[in-house]
């Protein structure tokens, strides 16, 4: 009896890493395609794409990729956690802005040193949970579509953000960016001479807890219930209104613990940039994460730094073959697709199928 | 006048799932009458309908359209042929006007309205033809759904139980419709379980029961007696050993409950009764009297408007699922993969649904123990002899009749004090069903409160300490099973009360409504 379930378990969980593996070779099949007719040469493009993200000779490169892969780690929480109550959450980008300028707000008062780290923490993760708690309590009381919400919320934040970057936190040295975390308030280099700071302890650390949150704690229950079957969950005594507006605040206080982690934890700036060009894309990126990591704490560890070793990798292509940094997004931007659509790959596996069977 | 029209022969349906819908059926319907199907849930009427209107294709059987043989693939050739059919649940895009609704789908050079403003003249059949049809009552809907077939040039109008969510002026605006339809030479279907109605407005009469005819008539010559015995005439009855009830304290009592719908009518119309402890009181019924808004207003799924629900001596009105839980209530949902289960969870999350913040439960960081919720589980497994791959095995995997006594041993083993019990054996073999009915005595036996709804006639008259019968949101009559003849509880399930039917007065059938 116990092996028919390990079976049926297993089978299930082999099935959705096949998809995600199908889609991520989709992707790098077709951007090598779109690579040669550019005139270049893919095998060697990707080659120093691994070496700039993987190297195992020079731990620069493989702290590059842990690096990049910290901030989408979190933002990957946020939509998580909202499919899980079946909603879907893209303000991750708003409340990671909200969060930074949460880092930024703390570290243009005067502290004690030892205060400025924990309290950038808990102001910036408030700050983002503030943030998508508005798109939770208009979804839940007002009907309000949380994916028209999330999206305009994010605009709304960049432009606060943006507005507190000129005229609230200007930096008097330095016109392109405000004030930076004072030195005692930023996350430890974890190898020096790299941007790799204790922000991705952090961050696994909250994906642990959000792990342990969603299947062994009962508020983690309720979210999953509501997600899969609302009414299922309303008959169980679950009041769903409640389970999704806590799916915003876990999600608003991940995306907004990373925009912190950027502010503390990224040299050489420590601050906000032009444009918000440093914090720019880190929420969307996150829902790629989240899709390659099946919407799963657990997979989006893996999902993270793979997005991360693409990111740091694009430089090395860039360097050894010319390959425009673009080029990435692509492969990003296919294999979502090809993930978004996992029907298509359904339908391709049972017309092969099919076809198996017709052959016998 | 009494050329046959339609006419079925011998037709067999059976469901891919082994269901055997349609047993044989002949049906024929001359031209120009209005001609009434009647039967119970679960009869074949619709299924036979559907069939003659093309959307179901028969296993076996041949039908015949005014004497020519016919073989329809889709609802667009009986269409074609002058047959079409209005659902219970309309057809009509809720964001377009009544007008566009009409027209959907006719090739452009089709679509007239003067057309439809004379068809509308000359049948009396009036709707506001630029309204939204969102905006309209349903009765409105209905009547745009009929103009929608007459425009496409139907003879042969069937309706399925068209009367289900009409208020009593509308049914009469609907009878007086079609008695004008038939004078210009429309043939009429008429689905429905409603003895009144069908002896009001019809000229012969098919009764359907388990998938075959068991008899035609005259309108003129049939008696509610003698329809309603034909409509719920019983085949051999499974016995159940029962030892006689004892009845304790009344620890549900519900008073003059007022339920609304989903549509926004009322569902149910100022009920009054109350269960005790140690019986189990059946509520029969055709489907779609109010007896799912009951059961959901009783068990906190849905708004009472007005009147009180009392649990365990407490006023419970309008209160959360938990905190009924919490009172001792058990509830086994009428659907359980909509409401019982999750069923992508697992075994053992869904054996703590509903009671996944008791403290046995939870650790101090408001954790599960799933250490101790899989024992719990497996103790369902066992004591309920559950077929089940393993307590993390997602719900899905396991078969129909395995999910529903997941569903019913989790609510025993809430200890309950009150079980409310929704269609517990619908669909289940008759192993788990006879399973399932022990149960529910055994818990009557150990001095719970069962309330139990079905439209299984043969469940509420086996289970039963004391019946209602319920129709159009209100009890027909309430009585001890074996005072009850068939007769006298196909004639409630028609619609006429027990005081009626026992003062002896012969019911008169049109003269009431």
């Amino acid at each position: 009896m116990p092996s028919s379930q390990f079976w049926i378990i297993f089978k299930e969980k082999l099935e959705r890493v096949a998809e995600i593996v199908i889609a991520i070779i989709i992707g790098f099949i077709i951007a090598g395609i779109m690579m040669w007719l550019g005139g270049y040469d893919p095998i060697a493009a990707y080659i120093a794409m691994f070496e700039y993200s993987f190297s195992l000779t020079d731990p620069y490169y493989l702290a590059m990729t842990l690096s990049f892969a910290a901030p989408v780690m979190l933002t990957a929480i946020t939509f998580a956690v909202g499919v899980r109550a079946g909603l879907f959450n893209i303000g991750a980008e708003g409340q990671l802005y909200m969060g930074a300028l949460g880092a930024i707000m703390v570290a243009s008062w005067s502290l004690p040193g030892p205060l400025y780290l924990p309290l950038a923490m808990i102001i910036g993760s408030l700050m983002g949970a503030a943030w998508g708690l508005i798109a939770g309590v208009l979804k839940v009381y007002r009907g309000v579509n949380e994916v028209v919400s999330t999206i305009m919320l994010n605009w709304i934040a960049f432009w606060i953000v943006e507005y507190a970057r000129v005229y609230v936190y200007p930096n008097p040295i330095d016109a392109s960016k405000t004030i930076s975390m004072p030195p005692a308030g930023r996350l430890p280099i974890l190898i020096k001479g790299t941007e790799l700071s204790a922000s991705f302890i952090v961050s696994l650390v909250f994906v642990g807890i959000a792990f342990y949150l969603l299947w062994y704690m009962v508020l983690g229950y309720e979210i999953r219930a509501t997600g899969l079957n609302p009414s299922a969950a309303r008959y169980g005594g679950i009041n769903p209104k409640k389970t999704m507006l806590w799916a915003f605040i876990i999600g608003g206080i991940a995306a907004g613990l990373a925009g912190v982690c950027e502010i503390a934890g990224r040299p050489p700036s420590y601050a906000i940039t032009t444009g918000l060009s440093n914090l720019m894309g880190l929420g969307f990126d996150g829902i790629t994460v989240s899709l390659l990591g099946a919407n799963h704490p657990l997979g989006i560890i893996p999902a993270s730094i793979f997005i991360g070793a693409l990111s740091s990798g694009a430089r090395g292509m860039q360097i050894v073959t010319n390959v425009p940094l673009e080029m990435v997004k692509a492969v990003q931007g296919i294999i979502i697709i090809a993930l978004a659509v996992p029907g298509i790959v359904r339908l391709i596996r049972s017309k092969i199928l099919r076809r198996e069977v017709k052959v016998v | 006048m009494n050329d046959v029209i339609v006419q079925m022969k011998n037709i067999v349906k059976i469901y891919p799932d082994g269901t055997v819908a349609l047993r044989g059926v002949d049906f024929e319907v001359r031209k120009g009458e209005i001609h009434g199907l009647l039967g119970e849930n679960g009869a074949g009427k619709t299924t036979l309908m559907k069939i003659l209107s093309g959307l179901l294709r028969p296993t076996s059987g041949e039908i015949y359209i005014a004497g020519k043989k016919v073989s329809f693939k889709s609802a667009s050739e009986a269409l074609k042929h002058g047959i079409g059919m209005v659902h219970q649940h309309l057809a009509l895009v809720p964001a377009f006007t009544a007008y566009e609704n009409i027209v959907l789908g006719l090739p452009g050079r089709e679509a007239s309205r003067e057309k439809i403003e004379k068809l509308m003249e000359e049948t009396g059949l009036k709707v506001p033809l630029d309204a939204l049809v969102e905006d309209l009552p349903f009765g409105v809907r209905q009547r745009i759904e009929i103009i929608k077939m007459l425009y496409r040039n139907v003879d042969i109008l069937i309706l399925d139980e068209p009367t289900t969510n009409l208020t009593p002026i509308e049914t009469k605006e609907l009878f007086h419709t079609l008695k004008e339809l038939k004078k210009r030479g429309k043939t009429i279907i008429f689905i429905t379980h409603k003895l009144r109605e069908v002896l009001e407005v019809t000229d012969r009469i098919t009764v359907l029961r388990r998938g075959r005819v068991v008899g035609r008539t005259e309108t003129a010559k049939a008696t509610p007696e003698m329809l309603a015995k034909m409509m719920v005439g019983r085949e051999v009855v499974m016995k159940i050993e029962k030892k006689p009830a004892k009845p304790g304290e009344p620890v549900l009592i519900v008073k003059d409950l007022w339920v609304k719908n989903d549509l926004g009518e009322w569902a149910v119309k100022g009920l009054s009764f109350a269960v005790y402890s140690g019986e189990i009181f059946g509520i029969a019924g055709v489907e779609g009297n109010g007896q799912t808004e009951l059961v959901e207003a009783i068990t906190g799924l849905r708004r009472v408007e007005k009147g009180q629900v009392i649990l365990m001596g407490k006023d419970v009105t309008n209160r959360s699922p938990s905190e009924l839980y919490r009172l001792g209530l058990s509830h086994i949902p009428e659907d359980r993969h909509k409401l019982g289960l999750v069923l992508d969870m697992t075994v053992s999350e869904n054996s703590i649904l509903g009671i996944h913040r008791l403290k046995k439960f939870l650790g101090s960081l408001l954790n599960l123990k799933w250490r101790v919720i899989d024992k719990h589980a497996r103790e369902i497994i066992e004591k309920f002899e559950i077929v089940a791959p393993g307590t993390r095995a997602p719900a899905r995997s396991l078969s129909g009749g395995n999910q529903q006594k997941l569903v019913v041993g989790r609510e025993l083993s809430k200890s309950p004090q009150v079980i409310v019990a929704a269609q517990p054996t619908r669909g289940l073999d008759v192993a788990a069903t006879e399973y399932i009915r022990k149960l529910l005595i055994k818990m009557r036996d150990k001095g719970k409160a069962v309330l139990l709804v079905s439209a299984d006639l043969d469940e509420i008259l086996q289970l039963s300490d004391r019946m209602a019968v319920m129709y159009e949101g209100e009890f027909m009559g309430i009585a001890k099973p074996e005072e009850l003849t068939e007769e006298r509880i196909g004639l409630m399930m028609g619609g006429y009360k027990m005081e009626q039917i026992s003062a002896g007065t012969k019911p008169q059938p049109a003269a009431s409504s």
